[in-house]
């Protein structure tokens, strides 16, 4: 929900709360005192009558001309002092109607006697005050509501704006570019301060993309010039010719080694590099078919092991990212197929919408398979295999929101890529 | 044929200068940006072998730099940086080649050689070694006058080691060679031996001599025997 609509219902809904109580309560207040100007009428009438009793003794219907009805009823027992207000309705003569009316009732003796008196008022015209009253102030209030409402949107609106036009270019803002986060000055100090802090962050993650990409960069070139020169000079050394066994030994495995460290330092720096997020080119690729082609680099040593493959690559999986990230995947996941699979082996790439699997024969599993695609984990006792290869792929994964999943069956092995 | 070198480690230069100068290149040494700036606009190379990161200067601006006043020139880049888009920089500055660190120096002389080839004969030429004669345009090779039907892996082994005749090859640098370094899998020597064995055979088949040699722990020669 939108915070303009969340404080906008909010509002609305207090509001109308507010309105609702306000109303009643006004209702209720027009109506007592309405009443009690009613009450205090009659009493004034209760005392006249009860003048006029005592100074004449007697009580004629004509004798006191109100507009009231005085109801005079001879009663019996004790009199009591007990003065009852309560409302009423008589139907009016003329018009048929039943007409509201508020009446007091009271005990006293005329002549000797005790009689029941009861006053009444008409409550018609008072009703209509209310009535009047409270429509035309409930009316005024709904107007008041109503213009407070649009205002504060109207206002909530405009203070906001900042804060929206900073989101709109926090939203746009790309640590991998050297331009810097730029945020709209505002009157409001903790926008001020918002944007200090935004501004702060986005510098601070621009510095250290870049110097980790310096790292990488600059790891690469320190790492593997001196590499370089270890493997020239080891090619110039085999030339000499005389070598005895032993040497040639020796110098085979520097060869290995700073080979290894190369491959090594190249695959940790790929890790890092798509940790850092430094692929940034993206493109609509089909897993799919990539996979079908970059098998046919694979032929060669697919038919030196003799191993059988199953290709299903028919329905197109298509994933936005890097082309040179999405090489990797496939040429790691078939690589890792063919390392672990034994001479005359099966394996097989299916794809489907939102799928890629790459199952392989193979020896059974050995370690955790959660610890499949940490780094280092190598399951081959072959020297030659790092332990990167699906660990580099886990991370491709994990960049592009990408599950993989390992499955086990018997002696096949698979491994799934989808959505 | 004159190389130019242009690196800064002064150990690797010189590696590679030693191997090209065997195999008969004259080669010359720039270990500077400015040195090999010094060197392009006085004299005229067959061919340009650039580190990208130099010291005092982009390996980039030189391409640049030889492709305008030098255009015949074919160019090396040799470099630590193996992301795509130097690659793909590399080459749509007009260098003919990209090589990353570390790098084989017999791969190293086949490209130069090839490049050098094509440079000057368009790859209209044959490469003839004793009785064996490779057609490049049309990829035939014959043995005296006999034609032999080579694989693919099997003529660019026959063209690797024609192009490194004489020379220790280590089985690594075959297999990148035929293969490309993501086959680094075990497996792929045992392949090299089974290609180089159906080359031996075809040679002789056809009334070729052996000329593969194989040496112990290392890899092989292609030497006369």
């Amino acid at each position: 929900m939108k915070l303009l609509q969340k404080t906008s219902r909010i509002y609305l809904f207090a509001s109308l709360t507010i309105y609702v109580a306000v109303g009643i309560a006004f209702f209720w207040s027009i109506k007592y005192m309405i009443y009690d100007e009613v009450e205090s009428r009659l009493k004034v009438e209760k005392r006249d009558f009860e003048a006029y009793v005592e100074e004449h003794d007697e009580w004629l219907d004509d004798a006191y001309f109100v507009e009231n009805k005085i109801e005079v009823t001879p009663t019996h027992g004790n009199i009591s002092d007990e003065v009852i207000f309560k409302d009423t309705v008589i139907l009016n003569r003329y018009e048929g109607t039943l007409d509201p009316f508020r009446q007091v009732t009271f005990y006293a003796s005329i002549d000797g006697d005790p009689h029941r008196v009861v006053i009444r008022k008409s409550m018609i015209q008072s009703y209509k005050l209310i009535e009047a009253i409270s429509g035309i102030m409930i009316a005024f209030l709904a107007l008041l509501m109503v213009g407070m409402f649009f205002f504060q949107r109207r206002l909530s609106g405009k203070i906001w704006q900042p804060f929206y036009e900073s989101l709109a270019n926090i939203k746009d803002f790309d640590w991998t570019k050297n331009k810097k986060l730029e945020l709209p000055k505002s009157e409001i100090t903790e926008f001020n301060e918002l944007e200090d802090v935004m501004v702060k962050m986005a510098s601070k993650m621009q510095h250290d993309y870049k110097s980790l990409k310096e790292f990488t960069e600059n790891a690469s070139h320190e790492m593997q010039t001196p590499l370089a020169l270890i493997n020239a000079r080891v090619e110039q050394f085999i030339q000499t010719g005389d070598l005895g066994k032993e040497q040639t030994y020796w110098i085979e495995e520097i060869y290995h080694a700073s080979r290894r460290i190369s491959r090594l330092n190249q695959g940790l720096l790929l890790l890092a590099k798509i940790e850092n997020q430094q692929f940034t080119d993206h493109e609509n690729t089909d897993l799919s078919e990539l996979a079908a082609a970059k098998l046919k680099d694979f032929e060669d040593i697919i038919s030196h092991r003799n191993i059988q493959v199953n290709l299903h690559c028919d329905e197109k999986f298509i994933v936005n990212m890097s082309p040179a990230l999405a090489e990797i995947l496939i040429v790691n996941l078939v690589n890792n197929a063919i390392r672990h699979n034994h001479q005359n082996g099966e394996l097989s790439i299916k794809t489907g919408t939102g799928f890629l699997e790459v199952s392989n024969t193979g020896n059974a599993l050995r370690a955790d398979p959660a610890s499949l695609f940490n780094r280092f984990k190598k399951e081959s006792a072959s020297g030659e295999s790092l332990g990167l290869g699906l660990a580099i792929v886990k991370q491709i994964c994990d960049n592009y929101g990408l599950q993989i999943a390992y499955h086990n069956h018997e002696s096949l092995h698979k491994i799934q890529i989808s959505v | 044929m004159k190389v130019l070198v242009v690196e800064d480690e002064k150990g690797l230069a010189e590696s590679i200068v030693e191997y090209l100068t065997r195999e008969g290149f004259i080669c010359e040494v720039a270990n500077t940006f400015w040195q090999a700036d010094e060197k392009i606009s006085l004299y005229q190379y067959d061919c340009t072998i650039v580190d990208l990161t130099l010291p005092d200067g982009d390996g980039f601006d030189i391409v640049q730099t030889l492709k305008k006043i030098a255009a015949a020139t074919g160019i090396i880049i040799i470099s630590a940086r193996n992301t795509l888009e130097d690659k793909i920089k590399g080459l749509e500055i007009g260098s003919d080649d990209y090589m990353t660190k570390p790098f084989h120096l017999s791969e190293l002389n086949a490209r130069v050689k090839s490049l050098i080839r094509r440079r000057s004969f368009g790859g209209n030429n044959d490469m003839i070694w004793k009785e064996i004669r490779v057609q490049l345009q049309s990829r035939k090779v014959f043995i005296g006058e006999k034609e032999a039907i080579l694989s693919k892996k099997e003529y660019d082994l026959l063209l690797y080691f024609l192009a490194n005749t004489d020379v220790a090859l280590t089985k690594e640098s075959i297999a990148e060679h035929l293969w490309g370094d993501h086959m680094d899998s075990y497996d792929s020597l045992d392949m090299v031996y089974s290609h180089i064995k159906n080359l031996r055979k075809k040679i002789l088949e056809r009334g070729g001599k052996d000329y593969i040699q194989s040496i112990y722990g290392i890899g092989y020669k292609f030497t006369a025997p």
